[in-house]
């Protein structure tokens, strides 16, 4: 067989992605009436801020909690806020 | 439920998956339209979002395991080629192919053979996985972003899909790089950094190598040491991106979203430290970064900004230094009195005139040899005294970018005073070159025209890890 023929094993250079566990996400509202949704924002203020101003002057009848950094890194809620809290708006915008 | 940029999507999709969360629901913002409009567009289906009733493939839970198979083709060596060549059209924010397994260059096919010829150069098995060699190293994004502090052993996950790697997944790459085998202890040492290439901004990846290990496998450290010419320069250079790619997954416009990019990473960037070349008792990265002075490391980092430098023409330099002729002179007000004089003092006016930040000063032997003469008897004194230069007024401080987010929108702690940032003065004095000295850096190689590069390496320093290449041998 000529050496241009000769068939070789190519080996796979991409990296191992290690198995994962999937969740459900949680489950939603019916309503947000009375409720305490979470604002966690390490996104953009010219985004955040108007939105958290609306959020509280159309729905005030929700318990609008926040916590933000500058940073890429979310502030992590406590475990005791965990319990509290019924739903979770993450804003990345980077 | 998540909000983020439409150029997003493909990250978003993979950070959630890796998450465990692939169902996540987002919502679009807008890089372009003001605040409040974009509130508009997106209120109603961000609260949509929160109270629509789960679909039943968003109840759904399992696991996620990925086929993974050892050999990836078969086929005769052209073939091969084809085969690894191939490329992928990335839609938005691209709509360009892209390709899978390279940097789009042809590549040595990694043959079973060739890969074990190239396991020839370290004592590890080739199933090893990559792990953290010492304690508290971290990968250099890790390390960057406030992660925890990494411990001996612990798995290396290379950014930005956080997968991991084998020591045989690295010497594929190093083998599609065009490595020898004596580069491969250098490329693992390399791989122990994770391989980061973020961020959306501007992002240069490069490595330096300082040690025995520089002239052991024939590096250029001296004239042109950036260029191409040199084997082990630019095959290892491009093995950090292949592994980017490969053991990383940064695929641009998919996970790998630098905005227009950056030439340090077209074909990658490798050099070393002209250890002969430093001055008395200057320290090479090694021992600067706790190694012996008989060890080699290399030093991976991201860098954030640009760079500059030449600043002296032709010539201009040594007349500055020889006789005090020239503009260099005149600027310094040294016209007619020979050197040595510290030039640095010709560059600071510049350096930190439209954006603030750390700096990476890469300076050929002699101009180091300057610097000693003058007085600097280390390299920590010379970093001291570009640092104590950088102060300026906090009010100064306050009309650059960076800032707002470095200070957590102002509402952190400034460093030097420990107060809060919002109750110092606007005539408060600030470093606008990190937060202390040593964030900055300096590499001495390179040849014997008179150069400085600096390298604007971000407010912090950028990103950086450096690891042990003997670890790997």
């Amino acid at each position: 067989m000529a050496e241009k023929d000769k068939v070789y094993k190519c080996l796979n250079p991409v990296g191992i992605q290690m198995p994962v566990n999937t969740f459900p996400l949680a489950p939603r509202i019916d309503s947000l009436d009375g409720k305490t949704i979470h604002l966690s924002i390490c996104g953009e203020p010219d985004i955040t801020i108007p939105l958290e101003k609306r959020l509280k002057s159309d729905y005030s009848n929700v318990n609008w909690t926040q916590k933000k950094t500058y940073g890429i890194n979310p502030v992590r809620l406590s475990d005791e806020e965990m319990k509290t809290t019924d739903g979770v708006v993450l804003g990345v915008a980077w | 439920m998540v909000i983020d940029f439409e150029d997003q999507d493909e990250a978003l999709k993979q950070e959630a998956l890796a998450r465990g969360v692939p169902n996540v629901r987002w919502v679009h913002a807008s890089r372009h339209v003001p605040g409040p409009e974009d509130v508009d567009t997106l209120i109603e289906p961000m609260l949509e979002a929160l109270t629509r009733p789960l679909t039943e493939k968003e109840k759904e839970s399992g696991r996620y395991e990925p086929p993974w198979q050892r050999v990836l083709f078969e086929g005769t060596l052209d073939e091969a080629q084809t085969f690894y060549q191939q490329t992928k059209v990335i839609p938005r924010p691209l709509n360009a192919p892209i390709a899978i397994y390279t940097d789009g260059l042809p590549i040595i096919v990694p043959t079973e053979e060739r890969v074990a010829e190239m396991l020839k150069g370290t004592s590890r098995k080739p199933g090893e996985v990559i792990t953290y060699q010492s304690d508290g190293r971290g990968t250099m994004m890790d390390r960057h972003l406030g992660g925890e502090p990494s411990k001996k052993g612990d798995v290396v996950q290379f950014q930005p899909q956080n997968w991991t790697a084998t020591v045989e997944k690295v010497a594929i790459n190093a083998v599609m790089a065009g490595c020898k085998p004596e580069h491969l202890p250098v490329v693992l040492a390399i791989a122990e950094s994770g391989c980061g290439t973020s961020t959306t901004v501007f992002s240069n990846q490069w490595v330096c190598v300082s040690g025995p290990i520089v002239k052991e496998i024939g590096m250029n450290c001296g004239t042109s040491m950036l260029n191409p010419g040199n084997p082990a320069n630019a095959a290892i250079g491009r093995a950090y991106q292949l592994m980017a790619i490969n053991l990383g997954g940064a695929i641009s416009g998919v996970s790998r979203m630098s905005s227009i990019g950056s030439p340090f990473n077209m074909g990658g960037v490798c050099f070393a430290e002209n250890i002969d070349g430093l001055p008395p008792g200057w320290k090479g990265l090694n021992e600067e970064h706790g190694f012996k002075k008989d060890e080699s490391v290399v030093m991976a980092r991201i860098t954030e900004g640009g760079i500059e430098g030449a600043q002296f023409s032709p010539g201009g330099y040594r007349a500055f230094q020889k006789s005090g002729h020239g503009g260099i002179a005149r600027r310094l007000d040294v016209k007619g009195i020979p050197g040595p004089h510290n030039w640095l003092e010709y560059l600071v006016p510049g350096l930190w005139a439209n954006r603030e930040g750390t700096r990476t000063f890469i300076m050929v032997p002699e101009m180091a040899q300057h610097l000693y003469e003058i007085g600097f008897k280390s390299k920590e004194e010379v970093c001291e005294w570009i640092w104590k230069k950088s102060f300026i007024p906090l009010k100064e401080h306050k009309n650059y970018s960076w800032p707002d987010l470095t200070t957590d929108g102002w509402m952190g702690i400034e460093k030097t005073s420990g107060k809060h940032w919002k109750e110092l003065p606007d005539d408060y004095m600030v470093p606008a070159a990190g937060d202390k000295p040593s964030d900055n850096c300096i590499i001495v190689g390179g040849g014997e025209e008179e150069v400085c590069l600096e390298i604007s390496a971000g407010p912090a320093g950028g990103f950086s890890s450096v690891n042990s290449i003997d670890a790997w041998r």
